[in-house]
């Protein structure tokens, strides 16, 4: 509870200090502020995926089920993020280059790793019994991380993006950034890292008491 | 390595034998075909469209194909045997070089009637086959490995097709701009490169994750 507590005060103090306190990066005027979020927001999509291709490993290595449980969660948080980060760089996007949505390459890699994660989600619902669910779609998840290096760094570098270079800006423009943006920034990084482990946690105790309810409701044979 | 090889002469016999698989897969391609090259016509000063169309068509045929090696066993109730006499390892690469070399007739067939019926300008042949074969090797790496997951699931047509794909746009987006640099007299280099990597990638992560595939 006080952890919980903590973290939201965290996240809260963070986002009203970036937009109150820390000043506006020369060149993005106003847009500034889409960076507290949006980035957060992408580096907890590609975190959660992660995270689920290490549970899917290990469930694969031990069997047990409990790993599988975390895998989805980390598949489902991924998804919830990466379309929050598609949606904030969307409006981002119609404010710095007047439009929603044009197709730059970066756009596009987002939609298609959110399609291969929606992917794994109807590979999940098609397989009966949870072991073999569990078995297949950690043999999914694993090749399906493999398209996440090309789409997030390889592609975009590839064809020509507008968007701003990721994980930290070039360094140019990071030697001009105000040291207040840097702390609500850094802020913001933590404070959803924090907001992942806790959702994901929460996802994945659902996950095990449906799991032993039913097994509960109906024993097998 | 032998049992692979065993693996391949009974996947062609079995195809040979009826021949349903592979004469749908060139059916589905020819037909896709002679509709696009009605609908859009010649499109010999567009090399952007013809590689993206050139690609759309062999991957079609593809998805609509490949799962096959596999779906075929859990319905023939084979599998058990096959996994019997040979290590997953083994069925993969077999299963891996059966798709490979029907995707090798089917683009036999289909590239060259597309070449013509699009009107396609002169094609380098060394960037071409260069990027379609790497491409190639990419498609069979992947949809091998989701053929195997998907035959053990219900409503396998519909989800093979589904779950392929998205892990299938990378090959894509390279393909089509691999072939396209080739007709416009650009270096390959790189796309041959992302294609390579993509393959290696898949078939090195693939190759260990068979031995989870089938269990019980």
């Amino acid at each position: 509870m006080i952890r919980r507590l903590f973290l939201f005060a965290w996240v809260a103090l963070a986002l009203v200090g970036g937009f109150l306190w820390a000043p506006p990066v020369a060149g993005l005027g106003a847009t500034t502020r889409v960076l507290y979020l949006h980035i957060p927001c992408a580096w907890v999509a590609v975190l959660a995926l992660a995270w689920s291709m290490v549970h899917s490993i290990l469930y694969l290595r031990t069997r047990r089920l409990g790993h599988d449980d975390h895998a989805a969660a980390g598949v489902g948080l991924g998804l919830l993020f990466g379309l929050a980060a598609t949606v904030s760089g969307s409006v981002w996007a119609e404010a710095r280059w007047g439009s929603w949505w044009n197709w730059d390459p970066r756009e596009t890699t987002i939609v298609l790793l959110l399609l291969v994660y929606g992917a794994y989600l109807a590979l999940r619902g098609a397989v009966e019994g949870e072991e073999r669910r569990a078995r297949l779609a950690a043999v999914y998840a694993v090749p399906a991380f493999v398209t996440v290096p090309f789409l997030v760094f390889v592609l975009p570098r590839r064809y020509d993006t507008l968007h701003p270079s990721p994980i930290v800006p070039q360094a140019g423009a990071a030697a001009g950034m105000d040291p207040r943006v840097w702390v609500c920034f850094l802020a913001m990084l933590v404070g959803f890292t924090g907001l992942f482990l806790w959702m994901e946690s929460l996802e994945a105790r659902l996950r095990r008491r449906e799991r032993e309810a039913a097994t509960e409701s109906s024993p097998r044979a | 390595m032998r049992t692979v090889w065993a693996i391949l002469r009974r996947e062609c016999r079995g195809e040979w034998r009826t021949r349903h698989g592979l004469g749908a897969a060139l059916l589905f391609a020819l037909a896709s075909l002679v509709g696009v090259s009605f609908v859009v016509g010649p499109l010999g000063d567009r090399p952007d469209l013809l590689a993206a169309l050139l690609w759309i068509v062999l991957l079609f045929a593809a998805l609509a194909s490949l799962a096959h090696a596999f779906v075929r066993e859990v319905e023939a109730g084979t599998l058990t045997l096959l996994r019997l006499v040979a290590s997953p390892t083994a069925i993969a690469l077999g299963k891996l070089l059966f798709n490979l070399l029907f995707l090798g007739v089917l683009e036999l067939v289909t590239v060259p009637v597309f070449l013509v019926l699009m009107g396609a300008p002169a094609v380098r042949w060394g960037p071409f086959l260069l990027v379609l074969g790497l491409g190639s090797l990419a498609l069979a790496a992947t949809t091998t490995l989701v053929g195997a997951v998907v035959a053990q699931t219900r409503a396998r047509g519909a989800l093979f097709a589904a779950v392929a794909l998205p892990l299938l746009i990378v090959v894509l987006i390279a393909g089509v701009a691999g072939l396209r640099a080739q007709w416009e007299g650009a270096s390959v280099a790189g796309e041959a490169r992302l294609l390579a990597a993509y393959a290696a990638v898949v078939l090195g992560v693939s190759l260990p994750l068979f031995d989870h595939v089938w269990e019980d």
